[in-house]
């Protein structure tokens, strides 16, 4: 590439596009009537619309055009566009919880205030504060105190109500006072505060606050016999609290009241059974039974056919949704529509994880972590409409464009260029929707392969798992590496070296768990520390990646035998993830195979593999009219 | 017990440094944001200048924390570190604003003290 010297190479300009889900990337070369190619730049742009349809032209004419700018070539010069045949695979994603936490009466509260107040346990019975007063002494009290009062009245009141002979025992406040009214009262007692939704505590019945010492966790409402204990509850009413205990496990504080229809429900939805169909049978699993079985059945029943779930459950569900989305994106003006039921699922990925979701009933907003699994499913469309985009871009540049090739054997020839690699090759595609693989063998037979599940998903996963509710953080948070920062002036990576900075850093991000952007430091909105965000990262890209990796690659083999492989090349945009390939290449290792990112022409990294080898492809053509002109 | 070789300094605390005119209001809710984290305050009345941000700046470079609250006469308040230049404090509230706010100023001073992200 670059500046030829002697004037500019002879051979015919062509250009290589590959509009890929997100991006789309072209590839300028010179071929010469031997065959042999001179690339003179790539260019790479954002993909205009649904990859496949005709929105694509917009995009591929921006990529054609930075090229052939970098390159000083005008559009004229231009005497074929090579596009990609696009991989006619769409994915969908859902997720579904399993479990669900739901509190019929209100009967617990479980929240994690950041500064309870006092420590140990009180038992007694709920009393709003206003009356107190008319309490005789005796009985043990808890005492309720709601939104606007002052912590300067709430401990004067208090202590006068102990100094009149009621056992006060424990209180909950509305507001985040508990400290400030501890540290007031004369007999000190177990306060849990910022309780939102206060007036529903339940007045009159049996209560227990416990808080525990700064650092340590609740040691007996966490506990189902301490519950039994407290409340003097039957092996049958024990049973029935034991979600409640299981809820408060890990807290600081909590409050359990206990009310004589209430308990918290651990209701497991029906999720269904996914019916397969493949390899000329037809297989059922329980989606309950969790994403290792589910795998099993589907590796049972490759290559699969369809998937359908049962109506009327939650997997039904899911896949209808899925089925639903893609027949919008299959949809063509002027053509008749897709109907949904005509779409089959020809792969599907199960991931287990958990969904942190507000407990139903709960007063505090308490969040129990609910047990989901993740779904990505793929399916195969007939309707390609590539050729549309070829001819929209011939129109709009002047030139003729042609469907030059497949993409996954197009994707293979790009890889061959990265140096140190020779047949047979394997590639694996990390994209978005799809992770693809594809082999080339020593005797030149490609065979490719499309798994549903990729970036996507992973993105999908972190934002769940971490409750961060926002698609953009969630991708910050699988993109960047993380950080803590420490002070106005240094920050922790997540390797532990730590980065002194010379400018203040900005109050918003400060003692929080960071996403280190190429903009600065971007907080991610958790309480979580930065090891659990780490893990929940690490574990999404592993459950995803790593799975496809290997599941893909097992379709390639000769015999479903890794061992014959001989190198791995990762391509796509995942590929420049800064762990992924890392990820990937160590699961690979045992199986003695050589894996890396690509460097396509030496140059590209893992972008450009399609785009050049279309140039490849077309050349392998040039070169062969050539022998046959001369012999 | 050793003997005492220097004079005590002041207790490692968060400053409050006060214009004399401040409402009795937002110091009781100020200081009341700052006690429900378990950090200690110090008042002190400073005649003089009368703007939040400058008392904060100078009582955090006082303070043995290095956090120091400013309030001025109409009740505006502000949040310093000492290692901050004067013109960026933590956080800022303007004179007419709501306990709430006033006690967030409080809060965010301790968090600073204790490291915890400032909400």
């Amino acid at each position: 590439m670059g500046a030829h010297e002697g004037g500019p190479p002879e051979g015919l300009l062509v250009v290589g596009v590959d509009i890929g889900n997100s991006t789309t990337e072209a590839c300028l070369a010179v071929v010469a009537p031997d065959g042999s190619i001179t690339y003179l730049g790539t260019d790479l742009t954002r993909t205009t619309g649904v990859k496949g349809t005709p929105d694509n032209t917009e995009g591929a004419l921006k990529a054609i055009r930075g090229a052939l700018a970098r390159a000083g070539r005008s559009a004229g010069q231009v005497e074929t566009v090579l596009l990609n045949e696009a991989t006619p695979v769409i994915s969908g994603l859902a997720m579904e919880t399993i479990t669900e936490t739901i509190i019929t009466e209100s009967t617990m509260i479980g929240h994690n205030p950041t500064t309870p107040g006092g420590e140990g346990l009180g038992v007694g019975t709920t009393r709003s504060i206003g009356e107190l007063g008319e309490q005789q002494p005796g009985e043990p009290v808890v005492c309720v105190v709601p939104h606007g009062w002052d912590f300067d009245d709430v401990a004067a009141t208090l202590n006068a109500a102990v100094a009149a002979g009621v056992d006060v025992v424990a209180a909950i406040l509305a507001g985040d006072d508990a400290v400030l009214v501890t540290n007031r009262l004369t007999r000190p007692i177990p306060v849990v505060d910022e309780v939102s939704a206060v007036e529903k505590v339940p007045l009159g019945m049996l209560a227990a606050v416990e808080v525990a010492a700064p650092g340590r966790t609740i040691r007996t409402l966490s506990n189902s016999y301490g519950l039994a204990t407290v409340f003097d509850l039957d092996p049958v009413q024990t049973r029935q609290v034991s979600p409640v205990a299981r809820a408060l496990t890990g807290n600081r504080s909590a409050v359990v009241v206990r009310t004589p229809t209430g308990d918290v429900t651990d209701r497991r939805i029906p999720v269904g059974e996914l019916v397969l169909h493949g390899a000329g049978k037809t297989l059922r699993v329980d989606v309950d039974a969790g994403a290792e079985a589910i795998m099993e059945v589907v590796g049972r029943a490759q290559p699969l056919d369809d998937a359908r779930g049962e109506p009327g459950t939650h997997v039904g569900g899911m896949l209808a949704q899925v089925r639903d989305t893609m027949a919008d994106v299959m949809d063509v003006a002027g053509q008749p529509d897709v109907p949904p039921s005509e779409i089959a699922i020809r792969d599907v990925l199960a991931v287990d994880t958990f969904v942190p979701a507000e407990v139903r009933g709960g007063l505090a907003g308490e969040v129990a972590l609910e047990n989901a699994v993740a779904l990505a499913a793929m399916v195969r469309t007939s309707r390609s409409r590539m050729q549309l985009v070829a001819d929209l871009v011939s129109e709009g540049l002047g030139a003729a464009a042609e469907i030059g090739g497949v993409e996954g054997e197009m994707a293979v020839g790009g890889a061959l260029t990265t140096p140190g690699v020779d047949r047979p090759i394997a590639v694996l595609d990390l994209g978005g929707g799809s992770t693809d693989a594809a082999l080339l063998t020593r005797e030149g037979e490609c065979t490719a392969v499309h798994v549903a599940g990729a970036g996507e998903l992973v993105t999908k996963l972190i934002d769940s798992e971490l409750a961060l509710g926002d698609r953009e953080v969630a991708e910050g948070v699988k993109w960047y590496p993380l950080g803590k920062v420490e002070s106005f002036f240094h920050l922790r990576h997540e390797d532990g070296t730590v980065e002194f900075v010379n400018e203040p850093l900005p109050p918003h991000v400060f003692a929080r768990v960071v996403v280190l952007t190429p903009d600065g430091p971007a907080p991610v909105p958790t309480r979580h520390g930065l090891d659990h965000v780490r893990r929940v990262r690490r574990e999404a890209k592993r459950r995803v990646f790593v799975v496809n990796a290997l599941r893909a690659l097992r379709q390639v083999a000769p015999g479903g035998n890794l061992r014959a492989l001989e190198f791995v090349v990762l391509l796509g945009g995942s590929a420049l993830d800064f762990e992924i390939p890392d990820m990937i290449a160590d699961a690979l290792a045992p199986h003695g195979i050589v894996c890396g990112t690509g460097n396509v022409l030496g140059t590209e990294g893992p972008r450009n593999a399609v785009a050049s080898g279309l140039v490849r492809a077309h050349a392998a053509l040039v070169a062969e009219e050539a022998r046959c002109r001369s012999s | 017990m050793p003997e005492q070789l220097t004079a005590p300094g002041p207790r490692p605390a968060v400053l409050v440094y006060r214009h004399p005119g401040t409402p009795a209001a937002v110091l009781r809710q100020v200081c009341a944001g700052v006690e429900e984290e378990g950090v200690p305050t110090d008042v002190t009345e400073v005649p003089g200048p009368d703007d939040a941000t400058a008392l904060a700046h100078a009582a955090a470079a006082e303070s043995r924390l290095s956090v120091g609250i400013g309030l001025d006469a109409a009740g505006a308040a502000a949040v310093h570190h000492g290692t901050l230049p004067e013109g960026a404090p933590v956080v800022a509230t303007p004179a007419r604003a709501l306990p709430s706010d006033w006690r967030r100023v409080g809060r965010v001073a301790a968090r600073v003290v204790k490291h915890l992200p400032l909400v």
